[in-house]
């Protein structure tokens, strides 16, 4: 069984299922199985959180071998094995530290340890309602899942189950169902741990406990809907997402938060190409497990008020839809008017590296030399933790291409002076949020490369609608400096899932057929990345010919000093680089 | 070791008119124990006075019957941080009700204790933590404190010494599970009542992480006379093996229900029939509960010769808890009483561990069943099926405490248990 020759073995030793393991750092039980890929079965712990020990789950049966003080030798028995002391009690492996020689049996080598994870659903499971039919948490949910693995066949409980109150809007975003929390403490762990709110905690008694705020105490966390993503069953809700869709119907697209400038890393969950829901992805170097409810509420901006065909305003009257082969010869046609320092150029803090590389490399050929944009950061608002002062993911990327940061001050006082007879904006609504005004734009043809329609599209004598983070592959610098990527999560009405190698391989992708009926091709919009429509622009000799956003990303690579070593597959391996940035953060006016 | 039961002279609580005002309890001895420490430092050194208590082998009057003065060994050196001494009165077993007594009439007494275990352990700290029923012991006890304080007993430099130690009084609001003493901790501070996981121990990570004893109030009241009478004197007193004072609370079908003090290990059938006068209504004794209703209840034919001491009965299956005996006579219906209890700790389970918290409920329900009638023989397995899984699968005892006494019930009153259920018949395939 145990081999005897590795205490010579100067490495700290454990031993699993009879199986020899050698740790460096001390740790705990079930976090060093869980590295390891073990299984071992559990509800309360979480990586991040402290750690109560009270689900009980991931019980194990631990011991430590015999020492002879006197020989300064494990003592042997007679098969030459070590002896083992076992503790009197099972062990829950979340809270047993690493020691060196430990023996741990879980319950694929002890049918105590088996009968006992049995024994444990089975109390879990007598007073939750198993409504697992018309629950959200149905299909992700620990319980249901480690019940069918390691659960009793069926129940010995013959009583009236205890009732809690069902429904309760614990605060704007999260909603509880008392009566399936089964008391495992993570939520009031995260409020006390992580987002430092302390709102809140369980009360009541026994079989009678649930989470609870303080007496009409709201439940407004700015993180609160880490505590859904955390709870192992479908006690927390969001009130947002509940009953929306069910967790099989949906695809799951690795991307990153676009609504500020830290970028915490994501899954979007995409169904008939709509974004369901935004959940945070573990990312060790930006967000861990978390991320804030405002980054969540984004899906509303991929689904809803986008542009679809792009929209000319031919005369003073309103805008008007037109075909894509218009709104690039009256571009053409209004190009050919100008002289490039007629010409004033808007990056966007909240467009891509690749959509504003293209920008800039379209008008740089076409002999423009400035390009502008307005960083967008409202003093106060982070919180130093995952909401930053910057409301735009891309500040960083768009400083480091090079283009110059102007106030919007001087931005104004640039176009009442110069007249530009075109101002180019890359998608920013700068009419929404700063003092830039329509009649500034008066004299000016303004052309719009938009998502969503705003103040600032419908000013514009002619607006391009491009894709959205959910919708191309490009990348964000993050305030940190740290580049990382978005994954195409809904289709276009150009792009298919099943022909554009970018979009991810969906749950549906791997197990669904062509006849699921959940998958349709509505609510594509109509609109390309920017880079796409800079590239058809270019007609001559001298044509981009960029064919795909990670071939303008190798580009940018081999140009810009800062981003020498990004590529997109870099970016998957290791979740995101971490770029060295240049300091210049001042203001310089225009 | 009971022969002279009759000669004993009480100790915790003497009887002595107004021994609450610490003038009388000067008059009769009253902090002469601390004074001689404090007056001999060189002798009482405060690892002499956790040696000395150590080998007094006081038995912690909790429930787990600990010696006291190895806990108080557990302590780690002075560091320069705050220490804490934690008093535990918030006896809330059902049967329990002693530690009432020492607050009404002895409170100096305990104080006196306390003063030396933070002395020994090099506290500055103590807390007391009481139910919060007990709200006019609590105030009486404050009054005491009070009196230490002005008379120079509490507080900074006491007796002119460089020893200083403060003493906080906490009301309980009305949770058993905060007399287990990490949730006794929690609860002091501010927290909900969850049982802490050990290790870390107490005695390494305490209250707000600092080092702490947890000690019971009996278990204190015992400090001052073995400090001023010495180990040997204490040793003296009752068995050996769980010498000194125990303060039995007997209530239950008896003629003089209350509580009663004489030495250690008396003999259970003399503490019924001739302290507390008999079974009621001169009816026949049918089972015993010795140590508040956690610990197995004892049939009356396992009592013979059984005293009271954590060994004798521990030998005759059960435990000495904290000597709140339960006496229950022929007419007893043992079903009720146990799913009374069930209901007790049904009520009290703090809802952490899901063993506890799940576990307890389903006694009580499947008890309530038999009881009404409903029950059949299947449940009865099911019962112990049940309490198998609860014993030792949580982080504190409550669960245990649930679950044995059902489980010893079913085991030795069986027949009862089955006179309630339905006969069943299944058909044989």
């Amino acid at each position: 069984m145990l081999d005897v020759t590795s205490s010579d073995q100067t490495m700290p030793e454990i031993f699993i299922d009879n199986n020899r393991y050698e740790f460096e750092k001390p740790g705990k039980v079930l976090q060093f199985m869980l590295d390891k890929g073990m299984d071992l079965p559990f509800f309360c712990y979480h990586p991040s959180l402290s750690i109560p020990a009270n689900c009980r789950q991931c019980v194990v049966k631990a011991g430590m071998p015999v020492f002879d003080r006197e020989k300064k030798v494990f003592e042997i028995d007679d098969e030459g094995n070590r002896v083992i002391r076992f503790f009197p009690k099972l062990m829950t492996a979340c809270s047993l530290d690493l020691v060196d020689g430990l023996v741990v049996h879980t319950h694929h080598t002890d049918e105590l340890v088996k009968q006992a994870q049995a024994d444990n659903l089975e109390f879990i499971l007598i007073n939750h309602p198993l409504d697992c039919p018309i629950c959200d948490q149905a299909g992700e949910c620990p319980l249901q899942i480690l019940t069918y693995k390691y659960g009793p066949e069926g129940s010995r409980f013959e009583h009236k189950k205890v009732h809690k109150p069902k429904a309760i809007q614990l605060g704007p975003r999260v909603i509880l169902d008392a009566e399936r929390c089964i008391n495992c403490t993570r939520c009031v762990r995260f409020t006390d741990e992580i987002s430092k709110t302390y709102q809140l905690t369980i009360i009541s008694r026994g079989d009678k406990n649930y989470p609870m705020t303080a007496n009409d105490q709201v439940f407004d966390d700015p993180y609160s809907l880490n505590t859904v993503d955390i709870c192992p069953v479908g006690a927390l809700t969001s009130a947002d997402f509940r009953f929306k869709a069910r967790v099989w119907e949906m695809n799951q697209t690795p991307s990153i938060d676009i609504s500020n400038g830290k970028g915490c890393s994501t899954w979007l969950w995409t169904r008939d190409n709509l974004v369901m829901r935004v959940t945070p992805r573990f990312n060790e170097a930006v967000n861990d497990h978390w991320m804030p409810d405002a980054g969540r509420l984004t899906y509303r901006q991929f689904n809803e008020n986008r542009i679809s065909r792009p929209h000319l305003r031919p005369d003073d009257a309103g805008q008007v839809r037109t075909s894509w082969n218009n709104a690039q010869l009256t571009l053409q046609e209004e190009l050919e008017k100008a002289t490039p320092d007629d010409i004033l150029v808007i990056g966007s803090p909240h467009a891509s590296v690749e959509d504003n590389y293209a920008m800039r490399t379209f008008f740089g050929n076409l002999g423009v030399s400035n390009f502008h944009f307005i960083p967008h950061i409202t003093p106060g608002a982070g919180d130093g933790f995952l909401i930053s002062d910057d409301q735009a993911p891309n500040t960083n990327g768009v400083r480091a291409l090079g283009f110059e940061e102007v106030d919007e001050k001087s931005l104004i006082k640039f176009i009442e002076t110069s007249k530009p007879r075109i101002v180019a904006i890359l998608d920013d609504d700068l009419l929404g949020r700063t003092a830039l005004k329509a009649e500034h734009l008066a004299s000016s043809w303004t052309i719009v490369w938009g998502t969503s329609h705003s103040d600032t599209t419908r000013a514009a004598n002619l607006v391009v609608p491009v894709t959205t983070a959910a919708e191309h592959a490009a990348s964000y610098v993050n305030v940190d400096g740290r580049i990382q990527r978005t994954v195409p999560a809904k289709e276009t009405l150009y792009t298919n899932r099943r022909l554009n190698l970018e979009m991810s391989m969906g749950r549906l992708d791997h197990y669904g057929t062509k006849f699921d009926n959940w998958v349709t091709d509505a609510n594509r919009i109509d609109c390309i990345p920017a880079w796409e429509f800079f590239t058809r622009m270019e007609t001559g000799s001298d044509n981009i010919g960029w064919e795909s956003s990670r071939q303008v990303m190798e580009e940018i690579a081999g140009t810009f000093r800062t981003f020498r070593e990004v590529s997109y597959d870099r970016m998957d391996e290791e979740n995101g680089i971490q770029l060295k940035l240049e300091q210049d953060s001042e203001v310089k006016p225009a | 070791m009971s022969k002279d039961w009759k000669s004993y002279q009480p100790l915790l609580v003497p009887a002595i008119r107004d021994l609450h005002e610490i003038s009388v309890y000067e008059k009769n001895n009253g902090y002469q124990a601390l004074k001689k420490i404090l007056k001999n430092r060189k002798t009482w050194t405060p690892a002499n006075v956790v040696n000395e208590v150590k080998t007094a082998n006081i038995r912690g009057r909790g429930g787990a019957g600990f010696n006291a003065g190895l806990k108080w060994s557990f302590m780690p050196e002075p560091d320069g941080e705050p220490r804490y001494l934690a008093c535990n009165g918030d006896e809330s077993e059902p049967g329990t009700f002693k530690d009432r007594k020492i607050f009404e009439f002895n409170p100096h007494q305990f104080i006196e204790g306390a003063i030396i275990a933070a002395y020994a352990m090099q506290i500055d700290v103590i807390y007391v933590y009481i139910r919060g029923e007990y709200r006019p012991f609590v105030l009486k006890l404050q009054d005491a404190i009070d009196q230490a304080y002005e008379k120079g007993y509490l507080g900074e430099k006491i007796l002119g010494s460089d020893f200083s130690v403060e003493m906080h009084t906490h009301m309980g609001a009305g949770a058993y599970i905060c007399g287990e003493e990490s949730s006794l901790m929690e609860s002091l501070e501010g927290k909900r009542g969850y049982p802490r996981v050990k290790p870390p121990f107490p005695a390494q990570r305490g209250l707000w992480g600092r080092p702490t004893t947890i000690n019971n109030i009996e278990t204190l009241a015992n400090v001052p006379l073995v400090m001023q009478h010495g180990a040997d004197w204490y040793l003296g007193i009752g068995p050996k093996t769980h010498p000194g004072p125990v303060l039995y609370g007997i209530s239950g079908h008896v003629n003089r229900p209350g509580v009663y003090e004489y030495q250690a290990g008396m003999d259970i059938m003399t503490l019924i029939n001739e302290v507390a006068g008999g079974v009621r209504g001169g009816k026949k004794l049918k089972a015993l509960i010795p140590g508040g209703s956690s610990t197995p209840p004892l049939r009356a034919d396992m009592l013979e010769g059984v005293t009271m001491d954590s060994e004798s009965l521990r030998d005759a299956g059960s435990m000495m808890g904290t000597a709140g005996m339960v006496v229950l006579d022929e007419d007893t219906d043992m079903v009720e009483l146990i799913w009374r209890i069930s209901y007790f700790y049904d009520h009290e389970s703090c809802g952490q561990c899901t063993p506890c918290r799940e576990g307890t409920g389903w006694l009580e329900k499947t008890l309530r069943k038999i009881k009404d009638g409903n029950g059949e023989m299947r449940d009865l397995d099911l019962l112990l099926a049940i309490c198998y899984r609860m014993e030792g699968r949580t982080i504190c005892a409550l669960a245990d405490a649930a679950a044995w006494p059902v489980r010893y019930s079913i085991d030795r009153f069986r027949e009862e248990f089955e006179k309630k259920c339905k006969k069943t018949v299944y058909a044989v395939a």
